[in-house]
């Protein structure tokens, strides 16, 4: 991310901050972005304006993982580093022997790798603690 | 107000997952605001923004 993209950024976090206000800002950014770019400029802005950061969601698609792992590994990692919560998403899709290898691959560089997915509702309740700040 | 990153590749829910929790949290009466690039604004329509009074804000290029 680019200074003058992390400076846009910033700027509409102050605006939103200044003239809403909201309980949750979610912030999602393109598929190039790493964590910890994200977290160095999500801090910047707290010099003007109060607010609270976190958690950092990574989500790794499942039934593209092999292709993501192979391919893109790098960027995968990049994000999956310095998350607070990484979760394999459209976990429906894969079958239980494709997500252990998804959370074993990972499990070396995150804390936690949870199976989720909208459609059916896994893993959401976990979500939603972590992002009210329960967990 | 408290600010949540959801990142990941093209196409692995960020914005399905925004907008679950979108429409979780307007449920207990808590507002929301969505910063996205803007490759992901067009699935934020008209009709989940006003139902949910929700604020969105594209960033180009991020």
């Amino acid at each position: 991310m680019g200074c003058s993209l992390a400076s846009s950024l910033v700027d509409l976090k102050k605006e939103l901050k200044r003239s809403h206000d909201p309980d949750f800002l979610f912030i999602e950014p393109s598929e190039m972005v790493v964590t910890q770019e994200l977290r160095d400029v999500t801090a910047m802005g707290l010099r003007d304006i109060r607010y609270d950061i976190g958690p950092f969601i990574t989500l790794v698609d499942g039934p593209l993982f092999e292709f993501l792992w192979s391919e893109r590994r790098a960027l995968l990692l990049g994000q999956v580093k310095n998350a607070d919560l990484v979760a394999v998403s459209r976990a429906d899709s894969i079958d239980v022997g494709e997500l252990n290898k998804v959370q074993q691959a990972l499990a070396g560089y995150c804390s936690k790798v949870i199976p989720l997915s909208v459609r059916s509702g896994d893993g959401l309740a976990e979500v939603v603690k972590r992002v009210c700040g329960e967990v | 107000m408290r600010v949540v990153s959801v990142s990941g590749a093209r196409g692995s829910g960020k914005t399905s997952l925004i907008r679950e929790l979108t429409a979780r949290l307007s449920s207990k009466g808590k507002s929301a605001a969505v910063i996205v690039n803007e490759q992901g604004d067009v699935a934020y329509d008209q009709n989940f923004i006003q139902a949910h009074d929700l604020q969105v804000r594209t960033i180009r290029g991020g």
